[in-house]
């Protein structure tokens, strides 16, 4: 067991990947000489060389379209986007094109292409820096969408995610990037595409993901103080969902709770909600409420704590919860 | 190769619904090759020649110069013949030009097609519709009810505890049938006034058919006997006051939508409560036992709330009552009910009482002569409270009122105490706000 | 570089746009534009061969056999496209886009690639898919609806059509670092090169942009096959650029040429001497064919809308089959008998993609649930539970109505 930060552990994850899978190789934007914005790539250019982390121009579109390329030649490219506000240019590559690849070539083609991308706010940033796009991309078919919230998912989910045959996207909490976690380099966690409880309860289920996950549980333990129990779940997976362990969890609880720094309106939130009610209509004390964003484009910084979720906007929500 | 084919209009430019025939380019009786031009169409998007799908001579024309016709309308009919396929412009042996194509018909457009008016013929067994709608949920944990939240709200109104409803629906929740039958049972007076007077039930007695016999035991035998042992031992004093509760209700008004008590139930019963204990430590000696040699006074309160249960009236008691905040004690007096409700009041539970407080107005009743839990010297009968004209300043208004009974030993407790006693627990009942001190 | 810029008339003919101030100054991009006269030919519309330094010699040592091979090559696909096009005519496709008149851009580029290289193609390169030895029949699946592909591009090295404009160049350059990557890790591995194909509409596309960027920074062995047809539908390519598109390749840095792409010889040399380029990792090639969209755009487009008959007719004088057949015919390189022999091919293949398309089954929804994803997928599964049990619940139908999606 290792302590280490959540961009260490990643970094150490893709040191194991590059040593191997002789096939794989970074490439993105300052990912090669600089290590990256936040230092996740440090070091990697050094051991491995240019060939296997390379720079690329500046082209989000570039980068994901060439990738798919080199995909199709057999190779395995971890793709990072250095922000989220920035995916757009490529998203035309990754919905059309990267998503569809396999159907369109009936089974076929693969295009095992990785892509990391740092989001989510609360680090006083400006415009653009603060994204939490994945419901643009859940909604997409034929894509693999993963969160870490903690360092041992990160150490190990990048591993999985660039062993998988389908395309997956790996979006990484940066307010989270120096929360420190054992790592057990030893044993995999299992299945990438799972959610885990990290807090067992039984009036009251919270589903939070990435970087919401340790405000979750802050939550969860200001609640015991009311005299509630609520269990956490790490969600881990945003496509597809591990519905059955949610399920499981509200059937026990009776309550749901789903929170993300993405908005509310047309969120992930509103899927897991609309399912659980459908599924555990029966053992439902309260309606399925969910914690978001609001509809406005990622305001500014100095605003930022109104914005964001925090312990706060989850106990107004638990109170409504209990108030049924 | 003497069947005929008919050739269909096709959708020649992604959505189209129809086109106009301007030319036909063969007549009756002509040899045509596959893809020798039939007919010249005018679309909303161009003019197009449509080539001949089949080889032969052509049976007949289906459609005139000038006419507009929808996509997938028969337009020639061209029937196969034996002369004709080795002309064409490509090799169309008869072979190539399956009277039915096996697989896949010719396609009549791409375009939008007509909805679906009419809904598809299930098969035979509506099961198969139930079978897994989407595939049954887990069965939920043996400690969890199951009940729509229609069924769950209807059961808090009804102040019903879910958990004592035997179930009947399909996937084992209570349904909203369970829950109004249930309260039927227990309201089972009224419902079954009408049939009453006929006849009783049970198997037939002897001597009148319209004679009911119910075996007195356990529970109630028990009470019974605390009941006469009480009612004739201790020689029973009840006296009454008139509140203005109008207070109480405010407070509790407040309590039920303050923060501190979500998911709290909040009655007056628990303003009664804190007043009888309040009123208790200003008269201690309505907190005690008689033993014949000696008045045992208790320093405490072990408060006892008379509970209807399904086993019959039984009554638990709260241990150190005088210890709890107000919020403690309504938790403690909702963990009460539900406990007896669900019939699972334990004998402990009901030990070492040193007051009770029955809840007559529950049962919608205004105050009654209570008889004293044998083992205590008194009793506090807590009947409704309603509107009732009240003078204020001089003005008749109307204001929330409540008739307190109590009843005493009076060995122990004599007149002026058990005034005194219940007076205080008027004046908080009046003020709430006393209990600040 | 210079001189294979430069057309048999010289460069920055006074044609060329000039983009910049007068005088040579230095840090002035000085107008070396490729006007739209210059373009390599070794063959001209009458069928007359032209003679060229560059680039003749790799036309100069073909045999007739190969020669004939292009002419052949010209006309069965040709003949395919109006057989693709009399099916969709007769409602067995929903749509169809004809290759006519660029028929010597494909196949001699086409021709100009080996085995082991691989082409990433648009939506209409079907000569370049002929050359690379496809069922042409494959490529009708598309249209019919039955499958966003039909084939397996690893087979023949020709990547599945892409619809969405210029998407395909990035791929191709990436495949191309790919194999960069390959001959890294083995150099004894073939040298091979990449074909990436556009056209002049997709030319303004972003994605353009950003594969000849990567293309250039990475040194990839691609070589960009633009075909100039000059029309995207009903835009002129007056309004996708002022100059001819060649002149991009200056602003990477990378060479580019110009080609009469009705004439298959000069298509065939300079496309050879690109992929050598590329291959031998001297980086990446711009070619742009001058050519013409003959056709429609698609079977639902309707030219008479926004071009002259006059524009079109002129082409047609430019007809890549015919200058070949006038050369071939004068050279006594092809007599009656070929010419014959070439018709039959094309009838063949014609009624064998008749057949084919005729015979082709429906599309099954439960195959699309299978290949959403490669790995196994808890949602996906679920779906296709659902739907099977949905499905039984209806009396059973008459299963035969094909692209409904049963089956």
């Amino acid at each position: 067991m290792k302590t280490m930060t959540i961009a260490k552990a990643i970094n150490e994850g893709l040191r194991a990947t590059l040593a191997n899978d002789a096939k794989s190789f970074l490439m993105g934007e300052d990912i090669g000489s600089l290590g990256g914005v936040y230092r996740v790539t440090e070091g990697l250019k050094a051991e491995f060389g240019a060939h296997r982390v390379m720079d690329t121009p500046l082209a989000e579109s570039g980068i994901i379209g060439t990738a798919i390329g080199m995909a199709l030649r057999g190779h395995r490219p971890i793709c990072e986007i250095q922000f989220d506000g920035f995916v757009f240019p490529g998203f035309n590559q990754i919905t059309t094109q990267l998503a569809k690849i396999h159907t369109r070539s009936d089974g076929q083609l693969s295009a095992p292409v990785v892509i990391r991308i740092p989001y989510g706010g609360g680090i006083g940033s400006i415009e653009h820096h603060s994204e939490s796009p994945e419901a643009l991309f859940a909604h997409t078919a034929g894509l693999r969408i993963i969160t870490p919230s903690n360092a041992n998912d990160a150490y190990w989910m990048i591993q999985q995610a660039v062993s998988c045959k389908d395309p997956v996207i790996v979006f990484e909490p940066k307010r989270r990037y120096w929360l420190k976690g054992e790592v057990d380099t030893e044993n995999n966690p299992g299945d990438p595409f799972t959610a885990h409880v990290v807090r067992e309860g039984s009036d009251a289920t919270i589903v939070a993901y990435g970087p919401l996950v340790p405000v979750a549980l802050a939550a969860a333990n200001a609640a015991a103080d009311d005299g509630h129990s609520v269990e956490v779940i790490d969600l881990r997976s945003i496509s597809p969902i591990d519905f059955d362990t949610v399920e499981a969890s509200v059937n026990k609880t009776g309550r749901l709770i789903v929170a993300h720094e993405a908005p509310t309106f047309g969120g992930i939130g509103g899927e897991i909600a609309s399912r659980i009610s459908e599924r555990c209509f029966y053992s439902l004390e309260a309606p399925a409420i969910r914690v978001g964003g609001f509809h406005m484009p990622y305001p500014v910084a100095r605003v930022e704590e109104h914005y964001l979720p925090d312990i706060d906007r989850m106990l107004e929500a638990l109170d409504r919860a209990f108030a049924y | 190769m003497s069947t005929s084919n008919i050739f269909k209009l096709p959708d020649v430019g992604e959505g189209l619904v129809e086109a106009e025939i301007v030319a036909w380019q063969v007549k009756a009786g002509d040899i045509v090759a596959v893809n020798d031009v039939l007919v010249e169409i005018e679309t909303a998007k161009s003019i197009v020649e449509l080539p001949s799908p089949y080889a032969g001579v052509v049976a007949e024309l289906l459609v005139a110069d000038g006419d507009t016709v929808e996509v997938g309308t028969p337009i020639i009919r061209i029937g196969g013949s034996a002369a004709a396929p080795e002309e064409s412009a490509s090799p169309a042996t008869p072979a190539d030009v399956p009277a039915e194509a096996p697989a896949m018909k010719p396609l009549v457009g791409s375009g939008p097609k007509a909805d679906a008016v009419r809904r598809r013929p299930r098969a035979g067994s509506p099961a198969a519709v139930e079978a897994a709608p989407a595939a049954p949920a887990a069965p939920a944990p043996a400690n969890r009810v199951l009940a729509k939240p229609p069924v769950r709200k209807a059961a808090k109104d009804l102040g019903i505890n879910l958990a004592d409803v035997a179930p009947t629906g399909l996937r084992g929740e209570v349904t909203k049938k369970d829950l109004l039958s249930h309260r039927d049972q227990q309201a089972a007076g009224p419902a079954a006034a009408g049939d009453f007077w006929a006849h009783a039930p049970g198997p037939a007695v002897a001597e009148d058919p319209r004679i009911e016999r119910i075996k007195v035991k356990g529970v109630r035998k028990a009470t019974a006997k605390a009941m006469v042992d009480s009612a004739f031992s201790a020689p029973h004093v009840s006296i009454f006051v008139d509140v203005d509760a109008s207070r109480t209700m405010e407070f509790v008004k407040r309590l039920k939508v303050s923060r501190d008590f979500e998911g709290i139930k909040v009655s007056p019963l628990l303003i009664l409560a804190k007043a009888v204990i309040w009123a208790a430590a200003r008269n201690p000696s309505v907190n005690a036992t008689w033993t014949g040699d000696e008045i045992i006074i208790k320093h405490f309160m072990n408060l006892g709330i008379a509970a209807a249960t399904p086993r019959g009236l039984m009554v638990p008691n709260i241990k150190d009552a005088q210890e709890l905040s107000l919020k403690e004690l309504a938790i403690a007096l909702n963990a009460l009910a539900t406990t007896a409700r669900a019939g699972k009041t334990q004998p402990a539970d009901m030990a070492g009482g040193s007051l009770t407080v029955t809840n007559i107005g529950a049962l919608g009743i205004d105050t009654g002569t209570p008889i004293i839990n044998p083992g205590e010297v008194a009793i506090v009968a807590f009947g409704t409270i309603k509107q009732k004209p009240w003078v204020v300043e001089g003005e008749v208004v109307p204001r929330w009122v409540t008739t307190l009974g109590g009843s005493f030993d009076h060995r122990v407790v004599d007149g002026d105490l058990s005034a005194r006693f219940m007076a205080d627990v008027a004046a908080i009942m009046e003020e709430p706000a006393l209990l600040l001190d | 570089m210079g001189a294979a810029q430069q057309s048999a008339t010289g460069i920055g003919s006074e044609n060329g746009t000039r983009v910049g101030p007068a005088g040579a100054s230095a840090g002035v991009l000085q107008p070396h534009t490729v006007g739209e006269r210059d373009m390599v030919q070794l063959l001209d519309a009458a069928g007359n061969r032209r003679h060229e330094d560059t680039f003749g010699p790799y036309v100069d040592e073909l045999d007739a056999k190969t020669l004939r091979g292009f002419y052949r090559d010209m006309a069965v696909v040709r003949r395919f496209d109006a057989e693709a096009t009399a099916l969709q005519r007769q409602g067995e496709l929903a749509l169809w886009v004809p290759v006519v008149g660029q028929e010597a851009a494909q196949i001699g580029s086409g021709r100009a690639m080996r085995p082991a290289d691989y082409a990433f193609p648009t939506y209409r390169e079907h000569g370049v898919a002929l050359t690379r030895g496809l069922d042409l029949a494959d490529l009708l699946k598309l249209f019919r609806g039955i499958s966003n592909g039909g084939w397996d591009p690893r087979e023949n090295n020709f990547h599945l059509y892409t619809l969405v404009l210029a998407a395909q160049t990035l791929h191709a350059v990436g495949y191309a670092m790919g194999i960069q990557r390959d001959a890294a890790a083995d150099s004894a591995s073939e040298p091979a090169a990449v074909v990436a194909y556009f056209g002049d509409g997709a030319s303004s596309e972003g994605d353009v942009h950003e594969s000849m960027v990567f293309a250039a920074s990475f040194n990839a062995p691609v070589v960009f096959f633009c075909q100039n047809n000059n029309w995207a539908i009903s835009v002129p390519f007056e309004v996708q650029s002022k100059v001819p598109l060649v002149n991009r390749a200056g602003g990477y840095g990378f060479p580019g040429i110009r080609v009469d792409g009705n004439d298959v010889l000069a298509v065939y040399a300079v496309t050879q001497w690109a992929l050598d380029h590329a291959r031998s990792g001297k980086g990446p090639v711009l070619i742009e064919a001058s050519t013409y969209r003959v056709g429609a755009h698609t079977t639902a487009d309707d030219p008479t809308k926004y071009r002259a008959s006059a524009e079109e007719e002129a082409w047609r004088a430019k007809d890549p089959l015919q200058r070949l057949e006038t050369y071939l015919r004068a050279e006594g390189l092809a007599d009656d008998d070929f010419f014959a022999q070439v018709k039959n091919d094309g009838d063949e293949l014609a009624s064998h993609v008749r057949r084919a398309t005729l015979a082709l089954g429906g599309a099954s929804i439960r195959q699309k649930f299978a290949t959403v994803y490669a790995e196994a997928h808890p949602l996906v599964a679920e779906e296709l539970a659902w739907f099977e049990n949905y499905e039984a619940g209806f009396a059973a139908a008459d299963t035969q109505t094909s692209q409904g999606g049963a089956a």
